[in-house]
């Protein structure tokens, strides 16, 4: 199964990375990762040696950093896993593009949202905002907002 | 009075107007057809309101076309763009003058008939291109570039047919063709140059399957992308028109005419037959539009290069061997 | 020579664009189009000019006042981003579901499948220039807007399903004009195969156009028949089955060379598999509750996220929702199939014609308000 390789593949790859297993099927996936900023793009070229497609990049606004949640999958049944990356307010996140065709657009739009500069995406223009704004709707100071936590409100 | 009717001029200008009459009444009657006909096909009635059974239809909608505001776009030629629509309408009238629609009933019966009527017809290409060109809009320029390759593509074969039964009937003139029928209808005898003519004849007048210049779904209109009001209702009026000497053409070349089956004529005087039969074959016309998706322009083009040229010209080459020795 | 080459070729290269008004782009969507003559040179997909800010709404309103936004992303699947949606939650605050809602959901979301699949066809059509099947397709899909209305009120954008079960339950009259949506189909798919499917002209202008590999596929994120039609059988109704779907014989239709004439095929097959499990699903209709006993009307789920996928009419959808306690998300992400569906495009039009960028973009069936969200 190619989940179990993978699995196999990111523990040695980051033995020091916490890695959650998911016994109740809420987060959709079988295992939660969490990455180094720096790692991102080695675990990233794991899942594309080892054949995964990816499904969405997203991002967490939290008062004490951002969250980057990349989830990846394959096409074999119950197969989706994902990768955690914490990544502090201001810094700047390696882009998985040129390993991930599909990540162009996936990290513009986490750009347009929440600000997160990726170094090396060649194209960071707006994708569903207008080409001039400069502001980022998704960010937790602006607009109308519900609740700021910090991360380990959520997450414990 | 006689003496007025009898004058050359008189009669060539009196067919004129007549000609010019008709088809404007023809163009009225088929733009109501055509949406009947479409609708039926589609499982639904078409217009049904304005007048009964939606006869008044085409009539609101020209009033309508006619109180449009005249809309030039920045930077384009405004001589060139108003010309262009005239110059599509204008020339195919020309064809009226010609066409046998009954015994002693063609205006003008030029002993060139044939070559006059497709030689007029051709007058739309530069129109058409010119009403592209004069945009300024890259979509119409595309439009009018893709009609001029169709247009060009498809009148060898056209003519090519037509040759073919000008070979049989040997004359250009409308009437020695329709006499050469009174037995048996030229299409059972050149049934080849008949298909080879209902598709050019399609290509010709930008219907489709064969209507890319004015594909609405891919270039938005084409080549009459800018024009508003009267100058887009000439375009359509134009194109009626065309339809309706295309297919005439094709009643007196292929199917007789104004001559009924087997020369019986049931009673019926010939321009009834020559127009029942004129359309019908219009009725195949839309009934093709409605029924076939759009060919590609690539595929159009190599069509006509590689199958329909080459087709029509053995056809024609058979046909010439036949003549001369049998 | 090859210098003096590519400058020519560069003053030959223009622009075209190609939307946001057009008859043929699905939406409002903008394609920037290099062309030398009429073949692309690059294609440059511009999108959202439908943003509407569906995901900062989640984490404003409460789970329950979501609901309503949940269709209007893909309108054409409103039914089954509805039914994800709750799955979603469902999932996130732990209500059981009674067996009876669970079928009623499936049908529901199948039946829209079936009309998304149809509009889909009756413009894809209509782009190729082929005015009557949309109306064909257009009649088919009234009948199905029919039966969902009769039972949820809307035609398009449902609220239906809702968090334990669904609003309404169904009755004799719902059954009785499925079944008879069912029997009519079997007649129409060997009339649209007739007209359509064995046309030349359709089969010239959709046979080898638009090919997607499989490997592009995959960098892209691409899921759905687009997928399919590339020969990976990947749906996530078997996948990871969820309601009932573990219970119903269905086959995934795949192709194998991954042109707009496969995806047509497939999104064809599909329609008639999901004939097929609605048909079971009625069958096998069990009695009892459409709805769970205590929903509180105000959700509170505990702390934490989750991830729900389902199989909407263009792929792998999901929703995405992190929970901090309170009555609304903290986060709600959607992940729509139409985003790397329309990406793939970047790669794909390069090199065709323009004639066929419309036959190509009509195949991938993108619905942009899904991408904008």
């Amino acid at each position: 199964m190619k989940v179990k390789d993978i699995e196999g593949v990111m523990r040695s790859k980051f033995p020091d990375a916490p890695l959650h297993m998911d016994e109740s099927g809420l987060t959709g996936a079988l295992w939660s990762m969490a990455v180094p900023i720096s790692g991102i793009r080695d675990a990233a070229g794991a899942f594309d040696a080892a054949g995964f497609f990816l499904e969405s990049i997203t991002a967490l606004d939290f008062e004490d950093t951002f969250e980057l949640v990349y989830h990846f999958n394959c096409y074999e049944p119950m197969s989706r896993v994902v990768v955690r990356v914490l990544c502090g307010h201001g810094q700047v996140p390696p882009s998985i593009c040129d390993i991930y065709r599909g990540a162009v657009w996936l990290e513009r739009e986490v750009h347009d949202f929440f600000g997160i500069e990726f170094s090396g995406n060649p194209d960071m223009r707006p994708l569903l905002l207008p080409e001039d704004a400069d502001y980022h709707p998704l960010r937790k100071t602006f607009g109308k907002v519900g609740a700021y936590h910090k991360r380990e409100v959520i997450y414990g | 009075m006689s003496y007025l009717l009898s004058s050359e001029w008189s009669r060539l200008i009196l067919g004129l107007l007549v000609a010019v009459g008709f088809s404007q009444l023809n163009a009225l009657f088929l733009v109501w057809l055509e949406r009947k006909i479409a609708g039926h096909i589609q499982l639904r009635p078409g217009p049904m309101e304005v007048g009964p059974h939606g006869l008044l239809q085409t009539i609101a909608d020209a009033v309508k076309l006619m109180g449009k505001e005249l809309i030039l776009p920045l930077k384009a030629d405004r001589k060139l763009f108003f010309v262009a629509p005239v110059l599509v309408f204008t020339p195919v009238l020309v064809g009226f003058l010609v066409l046998p629609f009954a015994k002693n009933m063609i205006i003008h019966d030029l002993n060139v008939g044939v070559l006059l009527i497709f030689a007029f017809s051709t007058f739309t290409v530069p129109a058409i291109l010119s009403g592209g060109w004069a945009s300024n809009n890259k979509y119409a320029l595309l439009g009018a570039v893709r009609s001029v390759g169709q247009n060009v593509a498809y009148e060898i074969p056209l003519l090519l047919a037509a040759m073919s039964i000008v070979l049989m009937a040997n004359s250009l003139s409308f009437s020695e063709i329709v006499h050469a029928q009174r037995r048996l209808w030229f299409i059972f005898v050149q049934p080849v140059a008949g298909i080879i003519y209902l598709i050019s004849a399609t290509a010709e007048t930008n219907r489709a399957p064969f209507d890319i210049p004015e594909a609405e779904s891919e270039l938005v209109a084409g080549f009459h992308t800018e024009y508003s009001g009267m100058g887009f209702g000439l375009f359509f009026l134009a194109e009626y028109t065309n339809m309706f000497i295309v297919c005439a053409v094709a009643t007196s070349l292929f199917f007789g005419g104004w001559t009924g089956p087997f020369g019986i004529s049931l009673g019926i005087p010939g321009i009834v037959w020559f127009l029942f039969k004129t359309y019908v074959l219009i009725f195949h016309l839309m009934w093709v539009r409605w029924t076939f998706p759009r060919v590609r322009f690539d595929q159009l083009m190599n069509f006509a290069w590689k199958v329909m040229i080459p087709i029509s010209l053995a056809n024609f080459v058979v046909t010439a061997i036949v003549v001369k020795f049998v | 020579m090859a210098e003096q080459d590519t400058t020519r070729a560069s003053q030959r290269v223009y622009t075209l664009n190609l939307g946001p008004q057009h008859p043929s782009t699905h939406g409002v969507l903008r394609v920037l189009l290099d062309l030398d003559g009429e073949y692309i040179v690059k294609a440059d997909p511009v999108i959202g000019y439908g943003h509407r800010g569906h995901e900062k709404m989640g984490e404003n309103r409460q789970y329950r006042q979501f609901l309503p936004n949940t269709s209007r992303m893909d309108y054409l699947s409103g039914m089954l981003f509805n039914h994800g949606f709750v799955l979603a939650v469902e999932k996130l605050a732990g209500i059981q579901v009674p067996e009876r809602a669970k079928y009623i959901r499936v049908i529901a979301s199948e039946l829209n499948r079936i009309s998304s699949h149809l509009l889909w066809f009756g413009t894809y059509l209509l782009d190729l220039g082929g005015f009557t099947p949309f109306l064909y397709a257009f009649d088919d899909r009234e009948q199905i807007l029919d039966i969902l209305d009769s039972v949820s009120g809307s035609r398009l954008t449902y609220s239906y399903c809702r968090f334990g079960g669904v609003s309404r339950d169904i009755d004799s009259k719902f059954i009785d004009m499925t079944r008879a949506f069912l029997k009519r189909m079997e007649k129409r798919w060997a009339d649209y195969d007739g007209l359509v499917t064995k046309n030349i002209i359709f089969i010239r202008r959709t046979r080898d156009v638009g090919v997607i590999d499989a490997e592009l596929a995959r960098r892209y994120g691409v899921t759905g028949p687009n997928l399919r039609a590339c020969g990976v059988a990947f749906d996530v109704r078997r996948s990871e089955p969820y309601e009932v779907y573990d219970r119903f014989e269905f086959e995934v239709p795949t192709g194998s060379r991954g042109d707009a004439l496969d995806r047509y095929s497939v999104r064809f097959m599909e329609m008639r598999q999901s004939c097929r499990i609605i048909a079971q699903a009625l069958d096998h209709l069990p009695q009892g509750d459409f709805m769970a006993g205590k929903v509180p009307q105000k959700l509170a789920p505990p702390r934490g996220e989750v991830y729900s996928a389902f199989e909407s009419a263009r792929g792998l959808s999901a929703y995405y929702l992190v929970s901090d306690g309170g009555p609304g998300p903290y986060r709600c992400h959607i992940r729509v199939p139409s985003f790397g569906n329309l990406n793939v495009l970047n790669d794909v039009l390069p090199g065709t014609l323009v004639a066929d960028a419309i036959s190509i973009l009509g195949s991938i069936d993108v619905v942009i308000p899904e991408i904008d969200r």
